[in-house]
């Protein structure tokens, strides 16, 4: 068979270096190829990562066994070189930069299975990587250089089994470096300045929620494919809202980074929540941000404390249920005693604040007229199991009131105490809020609990000042909700609402924590709907078609309501014709719709229904080995096949 | 009999330290002493349940007797623990022997003597201990000390665990008197209800208060503490508690289509498969959160403390209850929180059209439990028939109690399954037709009960006690085998276990669900293996016939497999038909996998029962084959 020329340029000779050329024969196969190529180039190297890309043709020629016939290369063929790993910038959904090396050759799916091994991230078919949104601040702050973090020296291990060192995967222990990386991806990154998430864009209607879908790249074809160079910028984000096996001992990232998402999300106004839910956020986001920072991931993963707060809590339980003594010994209970003004607001009284010497012991508070009367029957006994406390103070006012809501056979009384000081107060606080869950001063928590009050009220001190973002235990609570809330409440009126939502959850620790927001925001209606703007055959209007990993539903988007649902459990078959690029769907009882995409392409579409249906098909116990073929064909379309 | 006499007496004294810490912690008004027995009635005057003295001169003999029988078994039930928890401190062997702890407790007068002091001297003022434990110390040597010490403590404790006598009321129009204690679920009351009644022991079973001044009535959920909710009743309180079957209690676990897809046309919602349904149960409480169903739609407020009723637009979320304030949008951000479910609880109202001018005597309130009267703090809410209120309320409890709800229901269904076999099993095995079998030998082992009541509280302890641990000693066959979903025994133990963290105080309370937990096994095999098919079977034959162009199948023994198949468009797959190599052989792997798991099941959840069956007749047979089967079973398995 006749000889002929083949071009190839090598990327190791440099960018301006001529292309190489080499004889070769049609049945010579692409192993032969390389061959003659690296003989050729009299480098002496790790070839091993390089692969034949063909430009022309968009696509890699992997399979050394092949011969050019068969590949269908000719002499006008021009191929490329290059290694089949090479750095990216991710953006990760903590918003932080991490460059690292991922596979340009191999499909999306695999790639990102590559990448969340070495993020250490299990289930990694629950997350894909988007395009970036368009940048058009690019021209106005160019300069400003984001944090990178680089992770490209880190060699991608084959191995599934991660050993851990130190509390954290090997490949991360190696330098000061990687543990930085490793602590940014597992620890959640502190509150951002509310400017800048003001700053960041938001979707403001569902539409614009729409958008999101044109971005996801498509996982049954390589990055190079689609058009990714090196160096390039993409998202890595928890696509399908199907979390499975959330285990906290093993998924220290995966948690952080769900939840920095979901906080992400709720702070852009992605997900709708009403003001009490964003309070509520806002205060486990408050706390979360506050245990973070205190937390040396390098001594102790997340699973290791649980256990150890286990154990001394059991420890404790021991000595307590063994050591008789002890117990006889705290049997006299502590007390709170103190001069407090109290005030009980009743219809048509202009009464004011009165002062009365307090007792608080047990669950109870008692009042009498003075320090001196103490010992006499007091005027009053208030047993707060069961009541509300809230908060009502005003630090720059020195105005540390609590509002009682104690219930009572015929209603709530309603009772302020006024406290003089912040140490006064917090001490009362505390004792009333444990007391309002039936526990007393003797409960392990009361000390904590107090400290917590404190680190909040210096919080409102420091909120009148400057907005910073969080540093040490300030903060400016701005940075804790939503632009709308921003602009509809001040820092001093949001402080309160937030601190108030904050008691109930200043006890959890950091996982339970994050493991609480996740929960919430799961909770939420719209949580886990993916927006697209469809046309439905024989509509002539743009309707919005939502999925979630168990239905389908039709909003209409004139009114914003949903219209229709469908769920996955009676869908009988559903495929695409990709030459009209119409997706059509069959229900149980002959239920047949069929649409188009508007803006998004169909195959993200397509991969996201056959995607959830994937998903749930992860049994409870099953291996951690990910049946790719099935998530291919589920979602694959013709050209996966 | 000096015995017996020593004893009884013994536990008078008890009862009546008791009484006098608990009025001592109910601070009630001294009320008329009735003579007769003073024991229970001085239970009952702390209560300070008004209508109940004039109930207690009602109360039968058997009511009285059954008090005294649980008075009884809580208080050798305390001393059982504690004499076992000596033994094992001396060194002994925990062999838990059952009859000498009886033996142990009566014999120990001093013990006795010391802890009423104990007990005594705590209930009176707080702070008490030192001057309990001292005058011991100066009589006894230093080992019995300690030991006193703890008996003390142990008393003392129980001395605090706040305790009620209530009266039940039952639709048939009779009536059962209970003591119950703070420990206790309304679960353990049902239980014990179903014990004292003969009713048929279905889920929908409930014990309800009804609050006459408000009109209103709520079943008490399972897991909820007894004790909390009636001791917020004022001492005035006419009150009751009604033990009913409530048809919505659990209606959400049955038809959870028309809850969560409420919108759509009850009719069509009607014939709903048996698993579409589980799988929507699945979807909404086996998450990571509980979805609570996405009500929305017009009801009627009652402002605070106005008289009139408005219509508003109510969404109901996880976090509360919302409403749109007129003229804006149902988007989350401009919803208005009517109220959170932390701090209330939702109430069924009676007759409010004439009560409070209501549209519609479909009513509903949400408050705080320990308000009883009239009050601006009761959220009044009206909607336009009773199934719409059903709905809200069923919704409002998914919300306020989340999975709870899930995990109370498949308790009370494990329960109910229990139960019902129980008897079964007492029918065939012939032997006394009403009362259990084991009941003689109960009151053999138990010799010094005196009353008849004693007797069914017998059988529950002896049932009980001794089962227990060789169920898990002869049980371990079962863990090797982990794809059969529950095994009996142990989730009940291990959920006891976690609600009790006091060690068996109060036996009839607390044990009676292990008697039946132990002898169901047997009976469910039938019920679960008619469940294993459908999990196990149907994957396999559409699953490949479908996706046959690949090399390899998919997780073949995967239950949720049956998903996919039909989804993926034949369209893909006759492309990939003929690229790709010839169809493999799938269908061996499924078919060993479910072969090999169904008679492990099924020998395993009916093998244990034999060992420890005390009606030999019934067991063997069906024991004997199955053990051979489990030999064959074992034998395939190693040639393999």
């Amino acid at each position: 068979m006749a000889a002929w020329d083949l071009n190839v340029t090598v990327e190791d000779l440099g960018p301006d270096a001529p292309p190489l050329q080499i004889s070769v024969n049609s049945d010579l196969h692409i192993g032969g190829v390389i061959l003659k190529l690296v003989e050729q180039t009299n480098l002496k190297r790790d070839w091993s990562d390089h692969a034949l890309w063909w430009e022309q043709k968009q696509q890699w020629l992997l399979r050394t066994g092949w011969t050019l016939d068969k590949c269908g290369v000719h002499a006008d063929a021009r191929l490329i070189f290059t290694p089949q790993h090479k750095p990216l910038r991710l953006g990760l959904p903590n918003g932080a930069t991490l460059k690292m090396r991922a596979c340009f050759s191999s499909p999306v799916f695999r790639t990102v299975m590559g990448i969340c091994r070495v993020l250490n991230l299990r289930h990694p078919e629950e997350l894909s990587l988007l395009r970036p949104v368009e940048e058009k601040k690019k021209k106005k702050d160019k300069d400003s250089s984001e944090e990178l973090y680089d992770l490209t020296d880190v060699p991608l291990t084959a191995g599934s089994v991660q050993a851990l060192y130190n509390g954290m995967p090997a490949h991360f222990a190696d330098s000061p470096k990687t543990e930085a990386v490793y602590k940014m991806l597992s620890v959640s990154l502190p509150s951002p300045a509310p400017e800048a998430i003001a700053k960041l864009y938001r979707p403001a209607s569902v539409v614009d929620k729409t958008h999101i879908h044109t971005r996801w790249l498509d996982s049954s074809r390589s990055l190079m494919q689609q058009g990714i160079q090196e160096n390039d910028k993409l998202g890595l984000r928890f696509k399908y809202y199907s979390f499975h096996d959330m285990d906290p001992k093993y998924d220290a990232v995966r948690l952080t980074q769900l939840y920095e998402q979901a906080r992400w999300a709720i702070l852009l106004e992605d997900i709708d929540c009403t003001e009490e839910e964003m309070m509520l956020f806002g205060a486990l986001q408050y706390h979360i941000g506050k245990l973070s920072l205190s937390q040396d991931v390098v001594s102790s993963c997340q699973g290791m404390d649980d256990l150890e707060s286990a154990l001394k809590s059991l420890e404790v339980k021991m000595v307590g249920d063994s050591n008789s003594t002890d117990m006889l010994d705290n049997m006299t209970a502590p007390e709170l005693n103190d001069y407090l003004k109290i005030f009980r607001p009743k219809r048509l009284t202009l009464k004011g604040y009165k002062q009365y010497w307090c007792k608080f012991q047990d669950t109870s508070i008692s009042y009498y007229k003075s320090k001196e009367d103490r010992c006499g029957e007091p005027i009053q006994q208030l047993n707060l199991k069961g009541c509300e406390v809230a908060p009502d103070v005003n630090v720059a006012g020195q105005k540390f009131c609590i509002r009682l809501l104690i219930p009572a056979p015929e209603g709530m009384n309603e009772i302020y105490l006024r406290c003089e000081n912040e140490k006064q107060y917090s001490q009362w606080m505390a004792a009333c809020k444990l007391a309002s869950k039936g526990l007393t001063l003797l409960d392990s928590s009361y000390q904590s609990e107090v400290q917590n009050i404190q680190t909040f009220l210096s919080m409102q001190r420091s909120s009148s000042a400057a907005p910073t973002a969080q540093t040490d235990d300030s903060i400016n609570t701005h940075s804790l909700v939503s632009p709308r809330y921003q602009k509809k409440y001040k820092p001093k009126q949001l402080t309160p609402r937030i601190l108030e939502a904050y008691q109930n959850v200043a006890q959890l620790s950091l996982t339970s924590a994050i493991l609480k927001f996740l929960q919430i925001w799961q909770a939420l209606p719209d949580f886990g709907i993916s927006y697209f703007m469809v046309r439905f055959k024989g509509s002539r209007k743009d309707e919005v078609l939502g999925i979630a990993n168990n239905r389908l539903i039709r909003i209409d988007l004139g009114v914003g309501d949903v219209v229709k649902t469908w769920r996955y459990s009676n869908m009988r078959q559903w495929n695409v014709n990709w030459d009209i690029r119409q997706v059509a769907i069959e229900f149980d009882g002959n239920i047949n719709i069929a649409f188009g995409c508007v803006n998004a392409d169909c195959k993200v579409v397509h991969e996201y229904i056959g995607g959830y249906i994937f998903l749930s098909t992860r049994a409870r116990q099953q291996s951690d080995t990910l049946n790719e073929e099935l998530f291919h064909k589920l979602t694959g379309g013709h050209e996966a096949l | 009999m000096d015995d017996i006499d020593a004893m009884f007496s013994d536990m008078l004294q008890e009862m009546d330290l008791l009484t006098q810490s608990l009025g001592e912690e109910a601070e009630s008004a001294p009320l008329p002493k009735p003579s007769t027995i003073p024991g229970p009635q001085e239970m009952n005057f702390s209560v300070g349940f008004t209508d109940f003295n004039a109930s207690l001169h009602n109360l039968e003999d058997n009511d009285l007797d059954a008090l005294m029988a649980d008075l009884v078994a809580d208080i050798s039930a305390t001393e059982e623990k504690f004499a076992t928890e000596k033994d094992t401190s001396k060194g002994s062997a925990p062999v838990a022997p059952i009859p000498s702890q009886p033996q142990s407790n009566f014999s120990l007068p001093a013990s006795n003597d010391t802890s009423r002091h104990a007990t005594f001297s705590n209930s009176i003022a707080a702070p008490p201990p030192p001057p309990a434990s001292k005058p011991s110390k100066d009589e006894l040597e230093e080992q019995v000390k300690a030991d006193k010490i703890k008996l003390a403590l142990e008393k003392l404790k129980e001395a605090k665990v706040k305790k009620l006598v209530v009266k039940v009321e039952i639709t048939d129009g009779s009536s059962k008197t209970l003591m119950v204690d703070e420990r206790q679920t309304v679960r353990d009351v049902i239980d014990n209800l179903f014990e004292k009644t003969h009713c048929d022991c279905n889920v929908d079973w409930s014990v309800c208060e009804t609050n006459p001044d408000l009109q209103t009535e709520r079943g008490f959920e399972d897991h909820e503490n007894i004790v909390e909710p009636l001791s917020t009743w004022t001492r005035d309180t006419e009150n009751k508690v009604i033990f009913q079957e409530k048809k919505d209690k659990y209606e959400v676990f049955r038809n959870p289509q028309n809850f969560y897809m409420w919108k759509k046309e009850k009719q069509s919602l009607k014939d709903m498969k048996e698993k579409d349904k589980e799988q929507l149960l699945e979807e909404n409480f086996c998450g990571a959160s509980v979805i609570v169903p996405d009500l929305e739609g017009v009801l009627y407020l009652k402002e605070d403390g106005k008289k009139s009723w408005k219509q508003r637009y109510f969404l109901l979320r996880a976090s509360g209850l919302y409403y749109s304030p007129k003229g804006k949008t149902k988007a989350s951000r401009d919803l208005v929180c009517l109220v959170q479910f932390d701090n209330v609880n939702v109430y069924y109202c009676k007759e409010y059209r004439i009560k409070y001018k209501a549209p519609t005597d479909h009513c509903f309130i949400l408050k705080h439990p320990q308000i009883q009267k009239e009050s601006q703090y009761i959220k009044f809410l009206c909607c336009d028939d009773e199934w719409i209120m059903t709905l809200w309320v069923t919704g409002i409890r998914i919300a306020k109690y989340g999975k709870q709800l899930y995990d109370n229901h498949k308790a009370a269904v494990r329960k109910a399954a229990g139960s019902a076999t129980w008897a079964n099993r007492t029918i065939q095995a012939s032997s006394s037709p009403s009362t259990p079998s084991p009941t003689p030998k109960a009151k053999a082992a138990n010799g010094h009960a005196p009353q008849p009541a004693v007797e069914t509280k017998g059988s529950s302890n002896q049932t009980s006690f001794p089962p227990p641990p060789p169920s898990m000693e002869t049980l371990p066959p079962p863990p090797p085998d982990p794809m059969l979903p529950p095994p009996p025994p142990a989730p009940p133990s291990t959920t006891k276990v976690n609600k009790f963290p006091p060690p068996p105080q109060f036996p009839q309370s607390s044990f009676p669900p292990p008697p039946m937990d132990d002898l169901p096994p047997p009976p469910p095999p039938p019920p679960e293996d008619s469940e294993l098919p459908p999990d196990f079977l149907p994957p396999p034959p559409p699953f490949f016939s479908s996706c046959g162009g690949e090399a390899l199948p998919p997780p073949p023994p995967d239950p949720m497999a049956s998903l996919p198949p039909p989804p993926p468009a034949p369209q893909n797959f006759a492309s990939s038909g003929g690229a790709p190599p010839p169809p493999p052989p799938p269908p061996p792997p499924p078919a060993p996998a479910p072969a090999a798991n169904k008679p492990a099941g099924s020998i395993r959840k009916v093998a244990p029962p034999p060992p420890k069956r005390t009606t030999p007749q019934l067991a063997a047979p069906s024991g004997g084959n199955l053990m051979s089967e489990l030999m064959t079973a074992m034998q395939k398995k190693r040639t393999q």
